[in-house]
């Protein structure tokens, strides 16, 4: 620790001396630090401020304000309804159900994401023979887009033509996402934790890699086998890491699985895997219901801002226990 | 040998790029006629014949079509490019999104582009169920193209392996015909589920029958109409659905699967699907299929079924000279010759009756008996305020929901009354949405 801070004292000191000499003595303070030619800034500004423009602030002013009309869907007819949408919107028992169906599935698909990858990346320093061949497999999915893998999933757990859907009816279970919600929900699941495992299994490889071998060694000197010093000295010192990946992990399962439910039910059957985000999509662009679907993607902006805030919040905190 | 095939190759080349650079030349004069369609596969491969026969007949305009995906979605491309003003030219809209179409704003009327572009088009010669559908107050709104209804398909071998000759008229003889097929082991999917199947068994079902499916002659009556089908015989009909699903007669195929391979495949000996599956059938068919008309409620004096399938409309905010090709373009289209190769290329019924009369002289029908199902169902008896069609808006929506509603069916998390009382009550408040956006209209 003491080590860190002293290397950052040398390195600011240098820095600040070259800063001093290309900025005129004249302006010091807070001065220092604006640019002297304002279209530069501007220039070096604007990719940035563009992407925001177009793909955010646009965005938004266009969901905020179909969010209070009517609207037929061709924009000939505009009616103000004020809070009419989002009022049919909460008292809608459809609209509940997806968002409980969300908060659950994004739960259990984050912590059983992160359990696997965690079995992956412990496993990983076990692995003796063939390491590169394993990491290989784990990050193939990767690799693979959403609606491809959705195709996959869906044609293997068919219950007409699907080969593990016909080997599972033999076991004696009679598999049928179509008819049975939870069968559904199950393989929808399924696919996006398999999709998104490798994505935490290599921060979390990074992660394991970064705690000190020295303080490993003197686990295992003082008696400790793998699995204790795993729990007990590599997950703690990656935690930071782990808390990154949980926030990640829900951003994914609420935003992101989107391919994989398009492709595999749709949304149903009768709305039992309609998370909050594919619902948005369903009426408004299916069912060219734009008053609503605005409505709710507003709902969704809030979630995500609520995201932001806890995630900013804890990185405050530092979960660390940095050597 | 090697240098003649050089030569050979270097001529074809030569020849290649003159023809390239011919093709350029007449390309850039042309008028570009955009045109979204939303049929695929054999269909679709039909629909790119339909416009390089146009494009090859005449050298002023150029349609170029574009598969947009579903009707759905091609309707949801449609509205975004409309509002900023990127529209095709031409759109391929379903019959369910008539009222959406006609009341947009969007569009031109068929007969009033027509007229104002000089080409006469006889109206009065559609098919009587095309017409009662698409003309409203004597005047078409857009240009009937792919016009079916739903006939049953089914496997002529199995059937005989059961010991049917043919399909029974009714739902009460036909249920005990397909659990004779399961409880003889001829197969283990006696019948395939639709993906479309609030079309052809909830809303067919409720023409056929004369049951209404809304108030107000189902919609053609005024924008106040209100659905009533959760207090007719649908209710029982969902629960006949049910207990086939339940005990393994009547199969979902599921995504990623089309309901119509199940049966081309021979997997389900049967299936209640649209007229054009003719192109699918035929093509992959490798057992003795044939097909008959619906069945209906014992007891009952069958109607016509409505016409499915889509019309195309012309798309307000483009130059004259591409509303000039498209008036030629759908004066083409509406040429008996043109709809003749058309019906017999898809298995869309024939929309006007010159191409009917045409084909049946030819002994068309007696060569392809399944051809004439369709016709003859559509044509059968008067009729009624409920087989005429449905004129409800957005009833794009409303289908979604009724479909979401009776997949709760399915999975037993309601019962059929309660399911369809749920998606009554929820298409209402479309419909009310609807009528306050298009009050005055």
């Amino acid at each position: 620790m003491r080590l860190s801070e002293g290397a950052a004292t040398r390195l600011r000191f240098p820095l600040r001396l070259k800063l001093g000499s290309l900025l005129s003595s004249s302006e010091t303070g807070l001065k220092a630090s604006h640019f002297r030619r304002p279209w530069l800034a501007a220039g070096l500004l604007a990719p940035q401020l563009l992407i925001l423009l177009f793909f955010f602030f646009i965005p938004t002013w266009k969901a905020l304000s179909l969010a209070f009309v009517q609207v037929d869907p061709f924009g000939a007819t505009m009616i103000f309804v004020g809070l009419d949408n989002f009022t049919t919107l909460f008292s809608s028992p459809e609209y509940r159900d997806s968002a409980v169906l969300t908060l659950w599935f994004t739960t259990v698909q984050c912590f059983v994401t992160l359990f696997v990858a965690c079995l992956f990346a412990f496993a990983t320093d076990q692995v003796m023979r063939g390491r590169a061949i394993y990491k290989g497999v784990i990050l193939f999915p990767y690799a693979i887009a959403p609606a491809i893998s959705g195709v996959l999933w869906a044609f293997l757990f068919n219950p007409t033509v699907g080969p593990l859907a016909q080997m599972l009816d033999e076991l004696g279970y009679a598999w049928d996402p179509n008819r049975r919600p939870s069968d559904a929900l199950l393989l929808v699941s399924v696919a996006a934790i398999w999709k998104h495992v490798c994505y935490d299994y290599i921060f979390l490889v990074a992660a394991f890699l970064a705690v000190p071998a020295s303080v490993i060694e003197a686990g295992a000197i003082d008696g400790a086998g793998p699995v204790r010093r795993f729990l007990t000295i590599t997950l703690p010192m990656a935690a930071p890491t782990i808390f990154f990946l949980i926030v990640m992990n829900f951003v994914y399962g609420l935003f992101e699985t989107f391919g994989i439910i398009d492709v595999i039910t749709h949304g149903g059957p009768a709305g039992s895997t309609n998370t909050l985000v594919y619902k948005v999509y369903q009426d408004g662009f299916r069912q060219l219901d734009l008053g609503s679907s605005a409505a709710q993607s507003v709902v969704l902006m809030a979630i995500a801002v609520l995201f932001t805030v806890l995630q900013f919040r804890a990185v405050e905190r530092k979960v660390n226990y940095q050597v | 040998m090697a240098s003649t095939y050089m030569k050979s190759v270097a001529s074809l080349l030569a020849a290649g790029a003159l023809l390239m650079g011919a093709a350029g030349a007449s390309a850039a004069e042309r008028v570009k006629i955009e045109w979204w369609y939303a049929i695929s596969g054999k269909l679709g491969e039909t629909v790119q014949q339909l416009i390089s026969d146009f494009n090859k007949s005449q050298d002023k305009y150029e349609v170029v079509g574009t598969f947009k995906g579903n009707y759905e979605e091609t309707m949801a491309a449609m509205v975004a490019a409309y509002r900023v003003n990127q529209q095709p030219a031409i759109l391929q809209s379903a019959e369910r999104g008539f009222m959406t179409m006609l009341k947009s704003g969007a569009i031109i009327p068929a007969d009033e582009l027509m007229a104002k572009q000089g080409y006469k088009i006889d109206w009065s010669d559609f098919v009587k169920p095309v017409a009662g559908f698409y003309i409203v107050n004597g005047k078409p709104a857009a240009l009937p193209f792919n016009s079916s209804t739903p006939i049953l398909w089914y496997n002529a071998d199995a059937f005989k392996a059961a010991g049917f000759d043919a399909p029974a008229d009714t739902w009460q003889g036909l249920e005990k015909q397909l659990y004779a097929l399961k409880e003889k082991k001829v197969t283990d999917c006696p019948m395939a589920l639709p993906g479309d199947f609030q079309w052809s068994l909830i809303e067919n079902y409720s023409a056929i029958n004369d049951q209404p499916f809304g108030t107000k002659a189902n919609g053609y009556g005024g924008l106040d109409t209100e659905f009533v089908y959760n207090r007719t015989s649908v209710v029982g009909q969902v629960a006949r659905l049910k207990k086939w699903i339940d005990d393994g007669v009547l199969k979902i195929a599921g995504q990623g699967v089309a309901p119509i391979s199940l049966y081309t495949s021979g997997t389900c000996a049967s299936i209640i699907n649209s007229t054009a599956s003719h192109s699918a059938v035929e093509a992959d068919a490798k057992f003795k299929w044939s097909a008959a008309v619906m069945p209906h409620e014992e007891g009952v004096q069958p109607k016509n079924s409505t016409i499915g399938g889509a019309a195309l409309w012309a798309i307000k905010g483009k130059p004259e000279e591409v509303q000039a090709g498209v008036a030629a373009f759908f004066n083409y289209v509406a040429q008996p010759d043109v709809q003749e190769w058309w019906s017999k290329a898809t298995g869309y019924v024939p929309v006007t009756n010159a191409a009917y009369a045409k084909m049946k002289l030819e002994g068309y029908f007696k060569d392809h008996p399944t051809r004439e199902v369709a016709i003859e169902q559509l044509s059968r008896g008067e009729p009624t305020d409920n087989s005429r069609g449905f004129r409800f808006g957005n009833h794009n929506q409303s289908t979604a929901i009724l479909l979401e509603e009776m997949q709760a069916v399915w999975t037993g998390k309601k019962a059929p009354q309660e399911a369809l009382d749920s998606s009554v009550k929820r298409g209402n408040e479309i419909l009310r949405q609807y009528e306050k956006l298009h009050a005055g209209k």
